[in-house]
């Protein structure tokens, strides 16, 4: 009996060693190739092990004038991001409410609908935004991602935040309702606070989802000016210097890395909350 | 007595009230989708018929069914149809399978899994464009570890070009989308795993079951209401995916990796067809339609199969 516990647990070490390698070793290679002078990364000779570490692509990247020009990508995504996820709880919040808890007819084709339509491919309603957005001349503005990003996150959002509202206790609600608390004040002063981890959970998922869009910038704008973070890492492949590249890429992942490493107990609670029905 | 005669009366407007109330929240929401989905995806029926002009930005003439005919004649059109199914059935398989494996391991108990649990959901938060730069990297001709790695280890004899053969290409864009799918579908195959009674292993195990049987009569039953959807999920992202595809080979070599939703890209923003490329997309969403009723038909099946158990 004991023999078999000492089998089955290298068993485990082992097979979580293989995962961690397969599933991390792609990102290690990253890195070692961001932090290494250009001549060593082309070198035939193999070392998984940083042998010289400079920092040089980094700084080259940032540069203002750099062909990925992830400087001002960063801004604009953080603006982009900022300003989506806000948008996305304000529209999210009421209609997350307004499912979990009131009286709506047909609530679920609604909300069946609202996600399926997540999973639509989304090139459908690129095309005729795209017609839209040049015919009224708002292509190459803030706006024009703002607003296909809010409604491509939305449906998501909204599920978030119905599955964390489900989770409260109606007891504090139909307390508050007897004092004769409105329905806004409710959600204001009541529901709100009690939902920060939800709103927390669905800001973070909103911002990941913003940051890493490729498609939509790529075709909605042309100007440098407006250029996300994914798309002036794109831009960088197009250039020889592979170290830069790589330190262009370790740029964008790293908002989002940190945002889930910090948060991946609410993400985590997310999908939890989202499977137990 | 009045009270009661009273009381349905009132209760009717305040049912009322409060239906006026959960639109009134709801609604903001519902325009901003109703405008960004339902009126452009109108837009692309009605399109799909007609020639449209990019310059004038209006409709030329309408052409019946000729885009779609057109497209059906095309070998490039439905070479990437089949493509995309390949595709999209590979990287679900693969992800399946690897993530319920993971999802496994990680229901265990030992040293270091909150550590393993973050560096596997990690993948997940990686952009697309990083994914697709970063396996362009491992698998780059000249500076790739993969070549370098097999090279030392004497598997091959001289430095490959990966992404020069088309067959490969594809695989090396499955391998990138299998990576970046893996996190999410482990983290809800491992809350199923939790939410499983261990009770019934523990009389399974008693009653001298071993491990493959356990598996086959109790696991993979109990696995398979939340393994099937989110296979039917992975399989409609996967012909969604684009990203990886545009920074890896952006379709080629010699469209080898050209999937769908990458040839009504190609339709729209380089040859500028708006009509072709919106019949296309009506073809890509007749799939992802079928996709998506599966789950409908197989949860029926699953009733009828092991309902009555």
């Amino acid at each position: 009996m004991k023999k078999n516990l000492i089998l089955k647990n290298f068993f485990i070490y082992f097979s979580a060693l293989i995962v961690f390698l397969i599933m991390f070793f792609p990102l290690y290679g990253l890195i070692l190739t961001s932090i290494q002078p250009e001549n060593i990364i082309r070198s035939r000779n193999l070392s998984f092990f940083p042998t010289e570490i400079i920092f040089t692509h980094f700084a080259e990247v940032l540069k203002p004038n750099h062909i990925s020009n992830i400087y001002e990508g960063i801004k604009n995504s953080l603006i982009v991001s900022f300003l989506t996820s806000f948008l996305c709880i304000i529209l999210a919040f009421p209609a997350a409410y307004s499912l979990a808890r009131l009286n709506l007819p047909a609530k679920n084709i609604i909300l069946g609908t609202l996600i399926s339509i997540y999973f639509l491919p989304t090139i459908l309603f690129v095309i005729p935004l795209f017609v839209i957005l040049v015919s009224y001349q708002l292509d190459d503005t803030i706006l024009s991602l703002v607003v296909p990003y809010t409604a491509f996150t939305l449906p998501f959002v909204i599920w978030i935040l119905k599955s964390f509202i489900d989770k409260l206790p109606v007891e504090v609600e139909e307390a508050a309702k007897i004092d004769g608390c409105s329905t806004l004040q409710l959600l204001i002063h009541i529901i709100f606070p009690l939902l920060r981890p939800g709103l927390i959970a669905a800001f973070i998922f909103a911002f990941i989802l913003s940051w890493v869009e490729f498609l939509t910038p790529l075709i909605f704008t042309n100007n440098l000016k407006i250029s996300t973070v994914a798309l002036g890492l794109f831009r960088s492949t197009i250039d020889i210097k592979i170290g830069q590249q790589a330190a262009a890429a370790i740029i964008t992942l790293i908002p989002v890395t940190i945002l889930m490493i910090f948060f991946q107990q609410y993400i985590t609670k997310v999908v939890l909350s989202g499977s137990d029905k | 007595m009045t009270d009661l005669l009273n009381q349905p009366s009132n209760s009717q407007f305040k049912f009322s009230r409060e239906k006026i109330l959960a639109f009134t929240l709801i609604l903001p929401s519902l325009i901003l989708v109703f405008i960004t989905y339902l009126y452009p995806a109108i837009f692309t029926f009605v399109i799909s018929f007609a020639e449209y002009d990019i310059i004038r930005l209006k409709i030329k003439k309408f052409i019946q069914f000729k885009n779609f005919e057109f497209l059906i004649s095309n070998y490039f059109f439905t070479s990437s149809v089949l493509r995309t199914i390949y595709f999209g059935f590979l990287i679900c398989v693969c992800t399946t399978i690897f993530s319920f494996l993971i999802a496994l391991l990680l229901n265990e108990k030992f040293i270091g899994k909150a550590f393993l649990r973050v560096m596997i959901v990690l993948p997940w938060a990686v952009p697309s464009v990083v994914s697709g730069v970063l396996w362009g990297q491992m698998f780059h001709a000249d500076t790739g570890f993969l070549n370098a790695l097999l090279y030392q280890l004497g598997v091959i004899s001289g430095y490959k070009i990966w992404l020069a053969d088309p067959l490969v290409a594809l695989h090396v864009i499955a391998i990138a989308e299998i990576w970046k799918a893996i996190p999410f579908m482990t983290l809800f195959f491992l809350s199923g795993l939790q939410s499983l009674p261990s009770e019934v292993f523990e009389a399974a195990a008693v009653d001298g079951a071993n491990v493959f049987q356990r598996f086959s009569n109790i696991l993979f039953p109990l696995m398979l209401p939340i393994a099937i959807p989110l296979f039917l999920i992975q399989f409609v992202l996967a012909m969604k995916s684009f990203d990886t595809i545009f920074v890896l080979t952006r379709g080629g070599p010699g469209g080898g990796t050209t999937t769908l939703n990458y040839f009504i890209y190609q339709e729209a923003f380089e040859t500028f067809n708006l009509g072709r490329a919106s019949a296309a997309a009506y073809v890509l969403l007749i799939i992802t339609l079928a996709v998506v009723l599966i789950p409908t038909i197989s949860r029926f099946l699953i009733k009828f199969f092991w309902g009555n158990k």
